[in-house]
């Protein structure tokens, strides 16, 4: 548990941040009349273009070098990744999920950088969970760039109408939904998604479960054991035991969870930190009357919840690393790092700039830089992971329990079966 | 079967001029067709053969990301379909699904068109023009936008089946039509019908308008019902066009993807409604097991060439008897 917990609350920072910044001399990386290919995931802020352009000027300032941006949708981004492995069409640098990267590093498509991040004096100020999930073999393969945590966004207007604190604990939220559902039929209390894998594992580790760990190079999975299932009773019980839930949900993605927010017609759900800027820019009267806090552990404190994110990664097939090592570092250290963490609702992945948004107040942000801290947690890092997630494990062990069709001991036994089953793949 | 596959060698005696010995005249004589086809022929090789047989090659392999970055081979020989055939998702859930949801959707596809066409035949200029129109629609419109029609009037929450028998009493609670295997497949049946019955429809209209007005009199002079009429003397007449029309919906509806991959839960979460197209895409492009959803294809495709064969030798077979 310790180990999964960031210790960016104790972040070492300073003196060797300074120096990193210092170093914008560009040693060597002089591009004048080339031009770097970069692919950038598409979706993720809202106002992108005004933000690259200038990247673009500053990149040209400081290399001399062209800077080709080709925007790419996320549910495309990982079948054009592999056909353009295969046709030998990669860019230089490319976004990749923080589940990707291993993927693709084991698959022989990354530039280790490792020596690149020491030169630039970085290697102690990145955040520890997308360092994590950017490393292969002792390698680092890709560069923390942004990172996001879910959490519990509520209806801050309901829960006051109602007299309704912000859940501390468990007993809390069946509390809280049994008082929505009696005073507003029409809402739906507490939303389960059966299709949104990132809103169960919070319920497994704060029961004190565990999603798969390894041992000796084998993987168990942990999801059948004792606490996990009762994680994942309470969670899936939400919906069928207390009926706060709606049967659509069944099916829902994390997408409809938000849309169905948007409309007004959920009260809690688990929630990315950058989607209450969507939810308000979506539905302007919603502003005010929404609010967020940390996924409560079972007697209090926090559920830990998964550490998602993006890595800037190179692709050995670039010709010029350098050059793609500049740019890499731009994006993700000090101005522009930070400036498009705050721009789309995300975490800069230096822990320097972390620091600095802890700080903040915004009871939409504070919220969940202490769950991101605090209660930051990886998923198995592992190349065959991305394949459980691709299998869909455990929406359809969730979805499989919503439904009726299975128990959560069945469910989660014949799940925990084929996550170790994958995990353990060659 | 032989006979109509060969290609016909024009008789000798319309050989043409410019020809030297009558040896050569025999040797162009017969190689005449086939230049004249080879573009044709190397075309179709180049597009449908080879990746055809590049697939096969990549259904003997364990081929995934790694093989892919490096451009390796590496044979395995018949695993893959040993563990395809030793999958109980095969057995379970991807074949049945496949193979009854193709024979329903066969069936009520031809059956729907069929009577659409017979509307149409029975309507005026005008109204057949605009119900043609109008039954266009439906063919024009893309497989993908018209699941979310159907998966939108099937929501949970707010579509308008839901909201209808609520309204009338006639449910409580809102289902969820979409996690239960069989009404699963009963609103991938519609979106199917619906999308696939104007090209019978189409199809079947411009074979029934072949049919003598005289000999559907001549029946009716003779006693026979509407009823029998169809079957008597229409459906006979109307074989090779029911042949073409069953045979193009059973590749259709075999291969069906889109339609169940974008359904709410089709996509791979609900294991009961898997079937072999959508497994084979999650195996290939989820899992990186290039090989193993190759394998998934070649044996689909081999299901289905077995049942043209058998259903095209049936239909030649009563051709002769008939």
């Amino acid at each position: 548990m310790k180990k999964r917990v960031l210790a960016g609350a104790a972040v070492v920072a300073g003196a060797l941040l300074l120096s990193a910044c210092a170093s914008g001399q560009t040693d060597g990386a002089s591009g004048k009349g080339e031009t770097l290919n970069v692919w950038i995931m598409e979706g993720t802020n809202p106002d992108s273009d005004a933000f690259f352009s200038d990247v673009k000027s500053e990149f040209e300032k400081e290399t001399g070098a062209k800077l080709k941006i080709d925007f790419v949708q996320w549910a495309d981004a990982h079948d054009r990744f592999v056909t353009s492995i295969a046709g030998g069409t990669t860019p230089d640098v490319a976004e990749t999920g923080n589940t990707w990267t291993a993927e693709f590093a084991d698959a022989g498509g990354l530039l280790p950088i490792s020596s690149y991040v020491e030169k630039s004096g970085l290697e102690k100020d990145l955040v520890e969970g997308l360092e994590k999930s950017g490393s292969y073999d002792g390698e680092l393969y890709g560069m923390p760039w942004y990172a996001g945590v879910r959490g519990l966004v509520y209806r801050a207007d309901v829960f006051s109408e109602l007299g309704i604190e912000a859940p501390k604990n468990w007993d809390d939220i069946v509390a809280a939904g049994e008082k929505i559902k009696a005073a507003k039929p029409d809402m739906i209390p507490f939303a389960v998604p059966g299709n949104a894998e990132m809103s169960a594992y919070p319920w497994v580790w704060g029961a004190g479960g565990e999603v798969a760990t390894e041992k000796n190079g084998k993987w168990t999975s942990g999801l059948d054991g004792e606490k996990s299932r009762e994680g994942l009773s309470f969670y899936t019980g939400l919906a069928t035991r207390h009926q706060f839930s709606s049967p659509g949900a069944t099916t829902w993605k994390e997408t409809d969870v938000l849309d169905n927010f948007v409309q007004g017609k959920v009260a809690m759900a688990i929630q990315g930190s950058w989607t209450p800027a969507t939810m308000i820019e979506k539905a302007p009267d919603l502003k005010g009357k929404i609010a967020a806090t940390t996924i409560p552990g079972k007697d209090g404190g926090i559920s830990p919840s998964v550490l998602g994110g993006s890595h800037l990664s190179i692709f050995n097939t670039s010709k010029k690393p350098e050059l793609a090592w500049e740019f890499v570092k731009l994006m993700t250290t000090g101005k522009f790092a930070k400036e498009w963490a705050s721009q789309s609702g995300y975490f800069p992945g230096q822990k320097s700039l972390v620091e600095e948004t802890m700080k903040s107040t915004d009871p939409l942000v504070a919220p969940f830089a202490k769950q991101f801290v605090e209660g930051g947690s990886a998923l198995p890092v592992s190349p065959r992971f991305g394949a459980v997630q691709a299998k869909q494990t455990t929406n359809a062990m969730i979805q499989s329990i919503l439904s009726g069709q299975q128990t959560v001991e069945k469910a989660s036994t014949a799940a925990a079966d084929e996550m170790q089953k994958l995990l353990n793949q060659k | 079967m032989t006979q109509t596959t060969r290609p016909t060698v024009p008789a000798r005696t319309e050989r043409v001029g410019t020809i030297g010995t009558p040896g050569n005249a025999m040797f162009a004589s017969r190689f005449r067709p086939w230049l004249l086809l080879a573009p044709a022929l190397l075309l179709l090789a180049g597009l449908l053969l080879w990746p055809l047989i590049r697939v096969v090659l990549f259904s003997l392999q364990d081929y995934g990301l790694r093989e892919i970055v490096s451009g390796t081979s590496n044979y395995i020989g018949l695993d893959n379909y040993a563990e395809i055939l030793g999958d109980p998702t095969l057995w379970t859930a991807a074949l049945p699904n496949t193979v009854l949801f193709a024979a329903a959707s066969v069936v009520g596809t031809v059956v729907f068109g069929t009577l659409v066409a017979l509307l149409l035949r029975s309507l005026g200029g005008f109204w057949r023009g605009v119900l043609g129109t109008v039954i266009m629609v439906a063919w024009a419109m893309p497989a993908v936008t018209g699941t979310y029609v159907w998966v939108w009037i099937f929501d949970a929450d707010g579509g308008i089946v839901n909201r209808t028998l609520m309204g009338l009493g006639l449910m409580d609670q809102p289902v969820n039509w979409f996690t239960n295997p069989v009404t699963f497949y009963a609103i991938a049946l519609l979106n199917v019908v619906h999308h696939g019955f104007p090209f019978v429809a189409v199809t079947v209209l411009a074979g029934l308008l072949g049919v003598p007005k005289e000999m559907l009199e001549a029946a009716e002079m003779d006693g026979a019902g509407p009823i029998r009429r169809f079957f008597s003397v229409i459906v006979p007449s109307l074989r090779q066009v029911f042949a073409i029309v069953i045979i193009l919906s059973t590749i259709w509806d075999f291969k069906i993807f889109a339609q169940v991959y974008l359904m709410p839960g089709g996509a791979g979460s609900n294991r009961q409604v898997l079937n072999m197209g959508v497994w084979s895409y999650v195996e290939s492009f989820g899992q990186n097991r290039y090989g193993f959803g190759a394998a998934i294809a070649v044996l689909l495709t081999l299901f289905l060439m077995a049942i043209t064969v058998v259903y095209v030798r049936t239909i030649l077979k009563e051709e002769k008897n008939a």
